[in-house]
């Protein structure tokens, strides 16, 4: 569905993205993740018609995006990360008008942007001034944009940013909706858990390079025994420390006000060990897991990881 | 609410323009400044009956006016038209449609083209006023209306050009106001510089006057609009221009091969994937 051939794209003298081979099959939901700068934006823009690559060929459903822009923009749908809304139009003549660039026939748009609206929850705002809807409403009202010529394939340019839990919540769910219809879905995010659960196969791209590509698990961090933990205390701070710093498995130990954060390299089996012997310690442990509140350090772990390999 | 199936991005331009309210506004100013000054006029010199159809006076006030506001306004009306989709980011999704960037060039252009001619059709009203004073024929009417016609189809794609040109809206209006003054006001004065200095340069005063009939000097006459302008509503400026070919003419011919040009070139540029002309060979 969506592949690319040696592709590379440079800014001047900024290289964007060098030597891109991806290849994503039908049907299939392809997270891309990466920090900042890394080129996710970059391949998507090329992929959707907007930016021509420096070198390299890339093609959307055996479209050249080059030679058959038409035919490319025709059967994909386009959400940018940063995307503005018309002022004074209704969710309805907003969607209209997009049914309208797409030459959709005026008689079948009525039912068809009802459907959208239902799928993305916003039936109820169809006659509100679309500058009036919330973020999280606009992201689910582009999304339902994108899909108003039903394209095979869609790109999704962080579609979760800026959004709070709960909608980012309701957005996956549309899109596991989205993926039951068998749309192929290229989606990118700085994080990965956000997208662990949707995607079947994930690549981590860094400084335009893509450093690691495949399913969810050969590439996931658990695989390579890297992990980021946090370890909470109530009493025998010290102690705890003591014993920290001398597992041979604990790496870039950090000590806050009531705990510890630090990646561990070792097995699960180890880490129980490790358990056992902070507990033996009389140490009086709260928590003792996965750091959950600092998912950019789960994902600098990741990536440094995969690029050290 | 009615889909239809008319251009969409015309139908979405309307639904915008006349939703806001600046849009009001802008009108209602208009036509207060087109109404106030004629009737200033009519304060000023009442019509008595001995003088009717001999005063001209107030027809080429409200011309000039109406000129210097087409100036004013439709630059602006176009200049954010592509630089205002950027900046809101709405640009890069219109542009994976299926709409090429010729047609949203083209609507974009007939939109603020259908907005400028409604504050000219608006005005038009007031020239019953004129026609109270007399002296002016229907053809000159018409003739002026033709002369608006272009101008504003040129200032709109001269916008239009400068909005997909230049990023920013600001800078785009500021670039747009630059260009249309060089055509307004520079080639006249380059037209009479270079007019005096030719005369300084011919020893023979007999042949002095034959100065201002060369056709080089009557070519950049005939792309000013001001002179033009005086020319159709027969008025003299200051050195006798003779024309060899009708000014209103040439003119028009000139400005909207120009126009043309200007709105290929702005499809040229807002293509995001551009054909190069040696890109066959590859
Ligand atoms: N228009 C541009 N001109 C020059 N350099 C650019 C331009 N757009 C992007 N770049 C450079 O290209 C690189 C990749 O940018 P890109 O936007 O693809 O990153 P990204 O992975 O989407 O990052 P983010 O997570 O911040 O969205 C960056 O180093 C950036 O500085
Ligand atoms: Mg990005």
């Amino acid at each position: 569905m969506i592949e690319t051939i040696h592709l590379s794209k440079s800014y001047g003298k900024v290289q964007a993205l060098i030597d891109l081979q991806l290849r994503i099959e039908q049907g299939k939901v392809f997270g891309f993740i990466g920090p900042n700068g890394a080129g996710k934006s970059t391949t998507m823009m090329i992929l959707s018609t907007l930016l021509e690559p420096t070198e390299g060929e890339a093609f959307v459903c055996g479209y050249d995006v080059r030679k058959e822009p038409a035919e490319v923009r025709q059967s994909l749908g386009y959400m940018p990360d940063f995307f503005g809304v018309y002022d004074n139009l209704t969710a309805v003549e907003y969607l209209d008008f997009y049914a309208g660039a797409f030459k959709i026939a005026p008689h079948k748009r009525s039912s068809l942007i009802a459907d959208l609206l239902e799928l993305v929850n916003l039936s109820d705002k169809a006659e509100a001034y679309v500058d009036s809807l919330s973020r999280g409403m606009q992201q689910r009202l582009s999304l339902a944009r994108c899909l108003i010529h039903d394209p095979q394939v869609l790109i999704l340019d962080e579609p979760a940013s800026g959004l709070d839990p709960r909608a980012r919540i309701e957005l996956r769910e549309i899109l596991k909706q989205l993926r039951c219809m068998g749309k192929t879905i290229l989606i990118s995010s700085h994080i990965l858990p956000e997208l662990a659960e949707l995607c079947d196969d994930i690549g981590i791209i860094e400084k335009g390079r893509l450093i690691a590509c495949g399913g969810l698990d050969e590439v996931s961090i658990r695989a390579r025994g890297v992990t980021l933990m946090m370890v909470k205390t109530l009493r025998n701070h010290h102690r705890a420390a003591l014993i920290l710093a001398e597992n041979m498995f604990v790496e870039d130990l950090e000590e806050n006000m009531d705990g510890f954060r630090f990646r561990f390299i070792g097995s699960d089996h180890q880490k129980a060990e490790l358990l056992q012997k902070l507990i033996e310690a009389e140490v009086a442990v709260s928590y003792f897991g996965e750091s959950s509140e600092n998912l950019e350090a789960v994902f600098l772990a990741i990536t440094e990881g995969v690029a050290g390999r | 609410m009615k889909s239809s199936s008319l251009n969409p991005i015309i139908v979405k331009e309307l639904r915008e323009r006349f939703r806001s309210k600046k849009t009001v506004w802008t009108l209602a100013l208009f036509l207060l400044i087109m109404g106030g000054i004629p009737l200033g006029f009519l304060i000023v010199n009442p019509i008595k009956a001995g003088s009717l159809g001999q005063n001209k006076d107030l027809f080429v006030i409200s011309a000039a006016l109406h000129y210097a506001m087409i100036c004013f306004v439709a630059p602006a009306l176009t200049a954010g038209a592509v630089s205002g989709e950027r900046e809101r980011q709405t640009l890069n999704i219109l542009l994976t449609t299926q709409l090429s960037p010729r047609t949203i060039i083209w609507s974009k252009l007939f939109t603020s083209l259908a907005f400028t001619s409604l504050l000219v059709i608006a005005s038009m009203p007031l020239y019953s006023i004129v026609m109270l004073y007399g002296s002016v024929s229907p053809e000159q009417l018409l003739t002026l209306a033709l002369f608006f016609g272009v101008n504003i189809m040129f200032l709109g794609s001269l916008g239009l050009f400068c909005s997909t040109w230049i990023k920013r809206t600001a800078v785009s209006t500021i670039i747009a106001y630059g260009i249309a003054f060089f055509f307004v006001v520079v080639t006249g004065l380059l037209f009479l510089f270079l007019g005096e200095i030719l005369i300084q340069l011919t020893p023979d005063r007999s042949l002095q006057q034959e100065v201002w009939g060369r056709p080089e000097l009557q070519y950049l006459a005939g792309i000013n609009p001001v002179i033009v302008l005086f020319a159709i509503l027969g008025e003299t400026v200051l050195p006798t221009i003779r024309f060899d070919f009708t000014p209103w003419l040439f003119f028009s011919c000139f400005y909207l091969v120009l126009s043309i040009l200007l709105v290929l070139w702005s499809a040229y540029l807002l293509r995001p994937i551009r054909r190069k002309w040696w890109s066959w060979k590859k």
